[in-house]
């Protein structure tokens, strides 16, 4: 105030003053209202509806807002074999290797490329496990993979959402053995990707954040919400004397108690994404189960329970990829559940081995679950390949 | 040059003044109540996954997560009125596997004053629990098939417990819901099986203060009063075992304690 003050003696300086004094005053309190000018990057932004009886809480990070620029692009680069940083025919290699819709985004069982339908990577290293289904990945709250390894709770900044499992797939030995900076480099060279980058993310500098960006938005797109057993939760179709039976036998804890892991009616995504020890072993020895995410002894030999929709299609089943048809799987949950120290207090019927259910019981349960296969989910075009990428190559 | 000095010395005032302003925090007279919850057993609090506690009927038994639903609390004064904070639809979920749930901030309107006590319901009600009323995960796991009379699950106790005889700890699952009861023709009748708690413990609530309540849960009491429950007679789902319901709806109204503090 002082120093203020001694300037008022002199008028010229008391000018100079005010005048400094209005300028920076005026940033001050305009600044925070002034909206940055971005004309060349207006990505349109895109919602996920929200299918009825769902749950409204979506795990989207805050630094990857969805939309429609995005989206595009990702699906590009989930299905351009370029993105492996290769450009030899036999060295093709993206996520729809893999991937693939109509096996629920799981390769299938049935696929010649992956005998039994146990995946392997680009140089032949077969993945540690069975291939989990890429479906209403959006609700996931919980963690991905089998262990929930990759979580918006992990220390480790780079393992915490389907972003970073796309930058996985690219350097895993068991997936595309590759090099982010030769994807980078070999995407940017391609003719069209930069402009979907710049339409994207205001850039046309092509990076792996903004690949991993772009194809997780796609993956969040991928929803199953139009299963018979939908239409029948809506009131638009009505389910079979069987299928009811089978659906009352999963949603019984005396009956099947499948709800209580995989859902029901009350949440529709069937699953709770959560990790369980459902009986399969008495002796634990993958280094991969949640065990190794939390080092808490109760969590030996549990994974995630994973959707039933579209199960069907997806086999083989379990971590392991153990049973290859659906009837081994509730053969399994009937019968043979054992013992072991770490079996998930869900797990009520261990002492008898399984639930047991009698041979009708069985068929109606198939029953029941074959309504969740969503033919839409598999078939539809907006999931499936591009005619061609960027470059006009197919 | 008066003027000059005048115009400085009012525009630092100004911009003093909205600056200060901007930073002064809101001072109402409104206090506020929270509650915490907690989980032991036998006085201590509850370690997991570990068979350690013998509950009443001599059972060996471990607990490895609880879930469970409170609703409509109310605040009774001495003369028996009673004040309902919150609206029908406010519910709070408490999830062991998830710390955040162990504490709610209940509300910052509360009228100052003296209390007799404070009644909640363990579960959710006939009208409210219904098919739809959460829309957001973990709570929607909790849902009641409605095969077995639908809404919601009021709690899930899951543990582990060792049978008489044996050496092994099979699977329990003490969880609570409406019961359905088939009768000998086929027909069935749904029991409501939520049951009111009363925190019977005076209170006086002072002008901006802050009281928590801390809601403890003395698990071992689930098995003990007025009804002993043995999980080698029951086994360990009950889901549509209204016998064995009712012993927890009976019991539960014995199980939690409350400890007050204030600032």
């Amino acid at each position: 105030m002082k120093g203020l003050l001694r300037l008022a003696t002199n008028p010229e300086s008391v000018h100079i003053c005010i005048i400094r004094l209005i300028c920076v005053l005026s940033v001050l309190f305009t600044g925070g209202c002034k909206k940055e000018k971005e004309s060349s990057y207006t990505p349109t932004p895109y919602t996920i509806q929200i299918p009825k009886f769902f749950p409204s809480n979506l795990n989207i990070p805050a630094d990857n807002p969805m939309t429609v620029e995005g989206i595009t692009l990702g699906r590009y680069l989930f299905y351009d074999g370029r993105l492996s940083g290769r450009t030899s025919p036999d060295s093709l290699m993206s996520c729809c290797t893999c991937h693939i819709q109509e096996y629920s985004f799981t390769c299938g069982i049935n696929n010649p490329s992956f005998p039994g339908g146990m995946p392997h990577g680009l140089t032949g290293i077969p993945t540690p496990h069975a291939m989990m289904p890429m479906i209403n990945l959006a609700w996931n709250n919980n963690g991905y993979l089998w262990n929930g390894l990759i979580r918006t709770d992990n220390p480790d900044t780079h393992r915490r959402n389907i972003e970073d499992l796309v930058w996985m797939g690219i350097t895993a030995p068991h997936e595309m053995h590759g090099d982010t900076s030769r994807t980078v480099a070999l995407i940017q060279s391609i003719p069209g990707y930069p402009e979907l980058f710049k339409k994207a993310f205001g850039s046309d500098k092509v990076t792996m954040k903004n690949i991993g960006k772009a194809i997780a938005q796609f993956i969040r797109t991928l929803i199953s919400s139009n299963s018979r057993f939908d239409k029948y939760l809506r009131g638009e179709t009505q389910l079979s004397e069987q299928e009811l039976s089978g659906f009352e036998i999963f949603t019984t804890e005396n009956g099947g108690d499948c709800f209580h892991c995989h859902g029901e009616s009350g949440n529709p995504l069937f699953t709770t994404n959560l990790f369980y020890n459902n009986g399969k072993d008495t002796v634990f020895t993958d280094t991969r189960d949640r065990y190794h995410v939390t080092g808490r002894t109760p969590d030996i030999g549990a994974y995630k329970a994973p959707t039933l929709r579209n199960v069907e299609v997806r086999g083989p089943y379990m971590h392991d990829g153990r049973y290859k048809t659906l009837d081994e799987v509730i053969d399994f949950y009937s019968g043979k559940v054992v013992w072991s120290p770490y079996i998930d207090p869900l797990m009520h019927h261990v002492a008898t081995g399984g639930v047991r259910l009698t041979s009708k019981q069985k068929s109606d349960l198939k029953a029941f679950i074959h309504t969740l296969r969503d033919d839409e989910f598999l078939t539809n075009p907006d999931f499936a390949k591009p005619a061609t990428f960027p470059d006009g190559t197919k | 040059m008066i003027r000059i000095k005048f115009l400085i010395a009012s525009l630092l005032l100004a911009f003093t003044g909205i600056f200060l302003f901007s930073c002064t925090k809101n001072n109402s007279d409104s206090s506020s109540i929270v509650f915490t919850f907690s989980h032991t057993v036998d006085g201590q609090p509850v370690q997991f996954d570990t068979i350690k506690y013998i509950n009443a009927a001599g059972n060996q038994y471990s607990v490895s997560n609880i879930q469970y639903f409170v609703s409509d609390f109310k605040f009774w004064k001495h003369d028996g009125t009673q004040i309902n904070y919150t609206n029908p639809q406010d519910i709070h979920y408490v999830d062991t596997d998830i710390p955040g749930t162990f504490t709610w901030n209940f509300s910052n309107n509360i009228i100052p004053g003296d209390y007799d006590s404070i009644t909640f319901n363990f579960g959710i009600d006939t009208l409210k629990n219904k098919p739809g009323l959460f829309s957001t995960t973990p709570e929607m796991d909790m849902s009641w098939p409605a095969m077995m009379g639908g809404g919601y699950h009021y709690m899930k106790l899951n543990g582990k417990w060792i049978p008489a005889g044996g050496t092994e700890a099979m699977p329990f699952g003490v969880h609570l819901g409406i019961g359905r009861v088939y009768n000998s023709d086929s027909t069935y009748h749904d029991v409501q099986n939520y049951f009111t708690v009363k925190l019977d413990k005076s209170f006086t609530i002072l002008n901006g203060q802050t009281k928590t309540f801390n809601i403890n849960m003395n698990i071992e009491k689930w098995f003990k009063y007025p009804y002993v429950y043995n999980f080698d007679v029951y086994g360990g789902s009950i889901m549509g075992n209204q016998e064995a319901q009712n012993i927890f709806k009976k019991n539960g109204k014995f199980v939690f304690s409350e400890s007050i503090s204030s600032r």
